[in-house]
């Protein structure tokens, strides 16, 4: 049986992670530049499901899945953006107000959904609800749309963002950011705006993730906070700050998620990652494309 | 130029001066035999402190004519307010902070449960009280051990996650009475005047041992890990053992508040218990009141319940809570030190150094 179930895991677990990985990347990102830990993070992702639903489902604004898609992305931009200009840009020197203040934004989000669209899942769609059977290829599984367009859009997201960073000027500030803030700053770099820009891509990264968790399982109020959590748990195992370590990190994680679901058991999901977090905080804290937590 | 301000300050020590001389000598007297242990006071602290107490104590005279329901806001607002202390002493004095407090309260819940469904169903309060205290203590070793010896943010990235494991495995196993949970514990009484000072008694005594500890050198050393870990190590001092410390001082009187909140709710489930709101609330008291002041925390327990079960109890949940938060985040980014700590002092400032 265990051979006949491994296809099905790569499968699956392929398509998970993907999504793991932009709600990873955003998350190391903005700790990255300007160290700062976004628990509002998730809330975030929440928002991009509810937003996508409203413009998108067709008791409500009823647009096109493809117009609904690219304007949840932008209104989740500026949301993200506003969160760093109006709070956190505020508190940033000092790390527990940060944590602290970003941590009720959460909640506070919460409650907003909650009396705005109530407690039950809020189903979306955002391809064809159907599914293509591999069982063809000799695959006991099937494969929905929506999991296939996850995995190329994050791609594609990853893609143009390694493009950004790497291969022009403006993206190379972010990186020259995240290594020194100092000789960032030396070479001319504006602090502020690498900053600002940093939190526009991660927001846009977490509306893309929210708009597929929210078409793949629909939308609930208290959705941020498994986002949240794997996200902690990537970033620390990728390494802090690292984006190759994140998209890594975020297969490993989704494999062994995958394969605890497979063969241990739905409620074990989790426990293994957390035991691998431990391994890796106590054994290896740098993670492992990262470097240590400092500051100068 | 004198601004609005400064007149409003010059008036207020000027209505506020002869009440502090007035009491000045009680202080004072407080100051000699117990001020070295629990801090100095002037005289308008200690009338406020005094009064505090004094209303606390004696709330069967006056809680009926402020609302039907206040008994059980103040029952409420003293298990809280344990809760809050607790994360205090660990949490804002360490600047360690701590996601997953309400683990701590939710196993010395469970382990009541547990023992009365499983083992004895009539095992006397005492043997399920202390062994769900221990059961608190021995969770927070482990805990503490592994994840306090790291510096940053890593120790409020496990508790975190631990948390969330925690809820799901509560919710998941049927031997751990899933989401339901356990109905079998006994509440305490139902007359709510009895069951309000069977909440309040421990509380106070739980506030003068934190405050006597937190006032005591090891507090100073938390405060200093706080501040700069680096000079405590530098010192001569192992920051990881007094981290260590505080989790334990903390863990204990979560147990204690834990066992209070099944004998008021006679209901174990991890909505109520390991729900991770439940320990951001507990920070967002620590919050509105002053985290690194254990009164603070106090007062800011008692506010917090105030004006979720009386001054908005006519709202809806979520809008309760969404006000609630809103307020805390105002007071996270504009008074940083926290309402109740700010009014602390202000009156310690009137008088000025005659003490």
């Amino acid at each position: 049986m265990v051979a006949g179930q491994l296809p099905e895991l790569i499968v699956n677990g392929a398509m998970i992670s993907a999504v793991y990985a932009l709600i990873a990347i955003g998350f190391t990102m903005i700790f990255g530049v300007g160290g700062v830990l976004n628990l509002a993070h998730g809330a975030l992702i929440m928002s991009g499901a509810y937003i996508f639903a409203v413009f998108s489902r067709n008791d409500m604004l009823g647009l096109h899945s493809a117009l609904a898609f690219v304007l949840t992305l932008g209104v989740i931009a500026v949301l993200s953006l506003a969160l760093y200009e109006v709070l956190v840009r505020w508190v940033e020197e000092n790390p527990v107000i940060t944590f602290l203040s970003t941590v009720i934004v959460a909640v506070i989000a919460t409650e907003a959904v909650l009396t705005v669209f109530g407690s039950p899942t809020m189903g979306m769609s955002l391809v064809s609800r159907n599914s293509v059977n591999l069982a063809e290829y000799g695959i006991s599984t099937r494969i929905r749309w929506v999991q296939i367009l996850g995995f190329v859009v994050s791609w594609i997201a990853i893609g143009l963002l390694w493009y950004y960073i790497t291969q022009t000027d403006d993206g190379r500030s972010i990186l020259a950011a995240s290594m020194s803030e100092r000789g960032a700053v030396l070479t001319a770099v504006n602090l502020h705006a690498v900053r600002a820009k940093t939190w526009l891509i991660a927001g846009t990264l977490a509306g893309i993730a929210g708009i597929f968790l929210g078409a793949a399982d629909g939308a609930t109020p208290q959705m941020w906070l498994n986002p949240l959590a794997l996200a902690f748990i990537i970033v620390v195992i990728g390494g802090i700050g690292s984006i190759k370590g994140s998209v890594v990190a975020a297969y490993l994680i989704g494999f062994l998620e995958q394969f605890t679901v497979t063969f241990i058991g739905h409620e074990f999901r989790g426990i293994l990652s957390l035991i691998l977090l431990l391994l890796f905080i106590l054994y290896m804290p740098q993670g492992l494309y990262g470097r240590e937590y400092v500051h100068d | 130029m004198t601004s609005a301000k400064d007149t409003f300050d010059r008036g207020l020590d000027r209505v506020l001066g002869p009440i502090e001389r007035a009491f000045s000598p009680v202080a004072n007297l407080f100051n000699r035999y117990l001020g070295p242990y629990f801090g100095k006071l002037n005289g308008l602290q200690f009338l406020l402190l005094a009064v505090s107490i004094l209303a606390l104590l004696t709330a069967e005279l006056w809680a009926p004519l402020v609302s039907g329901t206040m008994f059980r806001t103040l029952a409420l607002a003293s298990i809280w307010a344990i809760f809050a202390m607790s994360w205090d002493i660990q949490s804002g004095y360490t600047g360690y902070i701590s996601f997953g407090h309400s683990v701590l309260s939710g196993i010395a819940a469970y382990t009541t449960a547990l023992l009365l469904v499983n083992v004895n169903p009539e095992m006397p309060f005492v043997v399920t009280a202390v062994l769900s205290v221990l059961a608190s203590l021995v969770l927070g070793l482990l805990i503490a051990l592994p994840t306090l010896r790291l510096e940053g943010p890593y120790f409020s990235l496990i508790t975190f996650v631990g948390v969330l494991l925690f809820y799901r495995l509560t919710t998941a196993y049927d031997a751990l009475g899933g989401i339901p949970g356990f109905s079998q514990p006994e509440v305490f009484t139902w007359d709510p005047v009895m069951r309000y000072y069977y909440m309040l008694v421990p509380m106070l005594l739980v506030a003068l041992v934190l405050t006597f500890l937190a006032r005591s050198n090891l507090g100073m050393i938390l405060v200093a890990i706080r501040e700069n870990e680096s000079a405590v190590s530098a010192a001569g001092i192992n920051p990881t053992k007094f981290k260590i410390w505080s989790f334990v001082l903390s863990s204990i009187p979560m147990g204690i508040g834990g066992v209070l909140l099944v004998g008021f709710y006679g209901n174990v489930d991890p909505a109520t218990f390991i729900l991770v709101d439940n320990s951001i609330e507990m920070i967002a008291m620590a919050v509105l009141g002053g985290m690194g002041s254990i009164l603070g925390p106090l007062g800011g327990a008692f506010l917090f319940e105030f004006l979720n079960e009386e001054l908005l109890g006519g709202q809806s949940r979520s809008v309760r809570y969404m006000i609630l938060w809103v307020l805390v985040l105002l007071v996270l980014v504009f008074a940083r030190r926290g309402l109740f700590r700010k009014i602390w002092h202000r009156l310690g400032e009137v008088g000025g150094d005659r003490r």
